[in-house]
């Protein structure tokens, strides 16, 4: 079980990525930055980063607009 | 998201991954490596005219020479910056250069990178003047990509070829934004005037030279200003289902797709260039549709230019239930031509559509117009009806206000039904966004001081998204820095969108990255290059804070400016009818068990939506009490003398009123 934004709850599996993350939860937000444990992951990483299983991951959506 | 693949290179026989299309300079530097330069700029596109940034690379075996700075990688190779080749060329070149601007700084450095001290090609094209042009076009490059304009470029052919305006002759269109000279990096142009005598012109220009190379640089990967303008945001709010849709019942659309940016990009917006509020503005994100034929009204038929469609009228289509670029197009052109606001018009037809549907109006009131939401039709002859004074657009051209009052008092209608779903607050109607699920916006919405616009908080990724405000602590935090902040900019008359509109590649670094610290100082640096006066963060809010309130303080005079002022209806808050709670039922059953506490098993839809509500308003009046005494008012909402005080502005009329009206 991973946790994201310290709210919601996913099911691990071996291999997930911040990629699947990110798609499972519907973030297609170009400005958001992504934590892993605290530490930063680069977007070209996203793909290629796994994620631990009761990993604390952070997606920080910056606002713009309004 | 722009998600790039790893391509594996070897660099001077170091293996390495970078991000695909990465530019072969970009990826050489990265490793510490020196590569002379003289036509790249960082902030520039590439141009690889000079060749001094030669490197020989091996791709499928193949060996070759290529000019790094614009050299994208697209599949493995092997690459060699110092080789003997490599070299060679580059001493050439070198001696070349210093041949011609023996004396130009930056052409005496690059030759010494390369080895080079001394010229055998000096002769009669020698340059002698240290500031000579050396043909590196970052000028022209900079007048295009920063300025989005073309003033400059280059003339003439070989040792002729030079930098002018066209016919060389001072162009008028040039707008003074001092780019190219900024650039330039020979100090041959050279600024002549500082227009309004600013204190520190060159403060003023290091800080906005920086918002233009982002422009330049980061607006194609992320908002996309430019290209599309607001619109951007109709794709983005229906995917985290934030669009307003049918009177902000629901946040998505299965038909979004024929109103969003991409639509609007491919089959509207015509102008295909950036288009700015002033010439100069390096965001200009203007949008503007050209020979529209319109369908009704006084100019059918007449081909027509639109200046348009914003976020807030694509948004305000959804809500009214249109999902049909042509209707907005021609609603965003005769609400302009009308003088008549779109959030107000679409948010008040919204509501009518939502009363008209439940029976609570019926064809009698409207004057026979079958107002169901997706009526594109009969909302453009509303549209017409009230600019004409005419019919049934009289009354909706008062709001929703003034239509809940009537049709109570005339129709008997269902009071609690409209102020239920009728979206405004202090008599305005609230702009195109669903808050259903951010507390912090519904009281960013309620709370603002002139009513239900988002010009003073948007909370709803930072709280609903995020989960960065998850106590009635941050959240009063955001609402005390937020508005003020954003208040500052209308006490300087400074547009915001170059604040968070664009953020700094490394905005992610930093501590607060919601706040984009970089752009705050990029505004205090303007304040401080034109006036002298230095700013800080306390001082930026004192000064706002002062405004702020005295604008509560006339809030309270005009009989607004109280608790009760600061309520919003609530279909902001939560699910008002049993489709509604429907529709996401999964996400109101899970608060309903996880949060409240109440398990949803075996209890009806209106039970459900009684308790959820419960929940949910008790959380936004005990929000806003925070906040209140965050602001420093009292909890009534009324600023307290304390704090006008403390920000100077105890004038006796204005704690007469606030004393009055206490309580
Ligand atoms: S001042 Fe601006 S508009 Fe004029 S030539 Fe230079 S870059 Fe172009
Ligand atoms: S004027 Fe300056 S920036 Fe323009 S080409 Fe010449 S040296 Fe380069
Ligand atoms: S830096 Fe001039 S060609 Fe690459």
């Amino acid at each position: 079980m991973i946790t994201v934004n310290n709210r919601d709850e996913l099911s691990w599996h071996d291999g997930m990525t911040v990629q699947d993350i990110l798609d499972v939860m519907g973030y297609t937000y170009v400005l958001i930055m992504v934590t892993v444990n605290g530490v930063l992951v680069h977007s070209e990483d996203y793909s290629g980063t796994k994620v631990p299983d009761e990993a604390d991951v952070r997606v920080i959506h910056i606002m713009h607009g309004g | 998201m722009i998600m790039a693949d790893k391509i594996s290179i070897v660099i001077n026989g170091k293996p390495r991954e970078i991000p695909e299309g990465t530019f072969l300079l970009d990826a050489v530097r990265k490793e510490g490596i020196t590569v002379p330069t003289l036509c790249h700029h960082k902030d520039l596109m590439p141009s690889g005219t000079c060749r001094l940034c030669i490197c020989e690379i091996e791709v499928r075996g193949k060996k070759k020479l290529v000019t790094a700075c614009n050299y994208p990688v697209r599949e493995p190779l092997e690459v060699w910056t110092d080789s003997e080749t490599v070299t060679r060329h580059r001493r050439i070149l070198a001696e070349m250069y210093l041949g011609r601007w023996p004396n130009v700084r930056a052409v005496r450095e690059i030759a010494g990178l390369c080895g080079v001290s001394e010229s055998r090609f000096k002769g009669r094209y020698t340059e002698e003047d240290p500031q000579s042009c050396i043909l590196c076009g970052h000028c022209v490059r900079a007048c295009r990509e920063f300025a989005l304009e073309r003033i400059l470029d280059f003339a003439g052919r070989g040792i002729h070829r030079h930098i002018a305006m066209p016919f060389n002759e001072v162009d008028p269109h040039c707008i003074g934004c001092t780019s190219c000279a900024y650039v330039c990096p020979t100090g041959a142009i050279q600024i002549v005037d500082d227009l309004n005598q600013p204190v520190d012109p060159q403060m003023i220009r290091d800080h906005g030279m920086k918002v233009n190379a982002e422009m330049a640089n980061l607006d194609p990967v992320q908002c996309r200003m430019r290209e599309v303008g607001t619109a951007n945001i109709v794709d983005v709010m229906n995917q985290y289902d934030l669009l307003p849709v049918k009177n902000y019942k629901y946040g998505s659309h299965p038909e979004v797709w024929k109103i969003d940016s991409k639509m609007l990009k491919a089959k509207y917006f015509t102008q295909n260039m950036p288009d700015g509020c002033w010439k100069g503005c390096s965001m200009a994100c203007a949008k503007t549709i050209d020979d529209f034929e319109l369908r009704t009204g006084p100019y059918k038929g007449q081909k027509v230019c639109v200046d348009g469609p914003e976020y807030e009228t694509a948004a305000g289509g959804s809500n009214m239930g249109c999902f049909d670029a042509d209707f907005i197009a021609e609603f965003n052109f005769y609400c302009d031509t009308y003088g008549i606001d779109t959030i107000s018009a679409a948010t008040t037809i919204a509501f009518v559509m939502e009363c008209f549907e439940n029976g609570v109006i019926d064809t009698g009131v409207t004057g026979g117009l079958e107002l169901n939401f997706g009526s594109g039709d009969e909302v453009l002859e509303l549209l017409h009806q009230m600019a004409r004074g005419e019919g049934f657009g009289v009354d909706v051209g008062q709001g929703i206000r003034w239509l809940k009052d009537k049709w109570e008092n005339e129709y008997g209608a269902d009071r609690k039904f409209m102020d239920d779903i009728g979206m405004e607050t202090k008599g305005l109607e609230v702009s195109e966004y669903v808050t259903k699920e951010s507390l912090a916006q519904q009281c960013g919405y309620g709370m603002a001081i002139k009513g239900p616009q988002h010009d003073e908080a948007w909370l709803i990724f930072m709280d609903m998204v995020n989960n960065e405000l998850p106590t009635y602590e941050h959240k009063a935090e955001a609402l005390h820095y937020f508005p003020l902040w954003r208040t500052w900019f209308g006490l300087y008359g400074l547009c915001k969108l170059c604040w968070n509109d664009v953020v700094p590649a490394d905005n992610k670094m930093t501590s607060e990255p919601q706040k984009v610290p970089d752009h705050v100082n990029n505004y205090f640096k303007f304040v401080e290059g034109m006036t002298g006066i230095k700013l800080d963060e306390q001082k930026m809010l004192d000064q706002s804070a002062r405004v702020y309130n005295l604008q509560r303080v006339m809030s309270r005079m005009l009989g607004y400016g109280t608790r009760r002022d600061d309520y919003m209806p609530y279909r902001a808050l939560g699910p008002v009818t049993a489709e509604e709670y429907e529709s996401r039922q999964d996400r109101y059953d899970k608060q309903l068990r996880e949060i409240v506490g109440v398990d949803p098993e075996g209890r009806s839809t209106s039970e459900k939506i009684k308790i959820l509500r419960d929940y949910r308003e008790d959380q936004y009046d005990k929000t806003v009490s925070v906040v209140y005494r965050r602001r420093g008012w009292d909890d009534n909402g009324v600023p307290t003398v304390e704090r006008l005080k403390e920000l100077g502005i105890d004038l006796p009329e204005l704690v007469a009123i606030v004393e009055k009206n206490r309580g």
